[in-house]
């Protein structure tokens, strides 16, 4: 399910746009708007992922440890697949 | 792999109470899922499991914590690819009397035969015997506090 694009204009260092260009030209990419779409997703995902590890890193991990521990317990009554 | 075997574990299907602990910062819940994935343990997480988990928030950072657990090495989603796959969930749903985004998640566990993580095995056990094959239930607890 995509979502609809919207248009804005943004300044770019021209290395980047001659690199974004050549991928246009390489055929990797439709158009320099999905090179820029690319590179802003990868980047959302990363800063996501930041966030997470910011956020595990309050923490117990003491607590955590245990609770590893209490998992990998239960898992072992499981057959591996 | 794990680097102790060799061997790929046997994957965990992320149930919606962790989802939705983690789309809430709980710190304890999100560094567990992390060091899970650090030791190369698969996690698979239903689609509409992630849907229940960001309704539930409704934030902004709830949204970015969730889109961060899909970049992890090894979660992989588990969509709803086509009518087959609706069909068969459907059918869980009639089965169990699960609602649809939990009904999701043991449609994934059992189709995969993997066992859901969650922090309520409560829920779970009601429902683990409804299917065909029973689900196998881990659940996220400190023993210390029990």
């Amino acid at each position: 399910m995509g979502e609809r694009k919207t248009s804005l204009t943004v300044t770019v260092d021209p290395r980047l746009i001659a690199y974004a260009e050549q991928l246009v030209e390489a055929g990797k990419a439709p158009d320099v708007s999905a090179v820029i779409n690319d590179a802003l997703s990868e980047k959302v995902g990363r800063d996501a992922l930041d966030r997470l590890r910011e956020t595990a890193a309050q923490a117990d991990p003491a607590k955590v440890d245990r609770m590893l521990a209490h998992i990998d317990r239960q898992a072992a009554a499981f057959p591996e697949r | 792999m794990t680097e102790d075997t060799g061997a790929t574990p046997t994957p965990y299907v992320l149930d919606v109470s962790i989802l939705v602990a983690v789309a809430r910062a709980d710190a304890d819940v999100t560094r567990l899922v992390l060091a899970l994935d650090g030791r190369g343990r698969p996690l698979v997480i239903p689609v509409l499991a992630i849907t229940a988990a960001s309704l539930d928030a409704r934030t902004e950072d709830g949204d970015v914590a969730l889109m961060g657990l899909e970049r992890l090495e090894n979660t992989m989603i588990a969509s709803l690819r086509d009518a087959g796959q609706a069909a068969r969930l459907a059918a869980v749903i009639a089965k169990t009397g699960l609602e649809t985004c939990d009904a999701h998640v043991a449609a994934v566990a059992d189709a995969s035969v993997c066992p859901i993580l969650t922090l309520d095995a409560q829920k779970w056990r009601e429902h683990a015997t409804a299917l065909d094959e029973p689900l196998h239930i881990i659940e996220i607890t400190d023993p210390d506090e029990d």
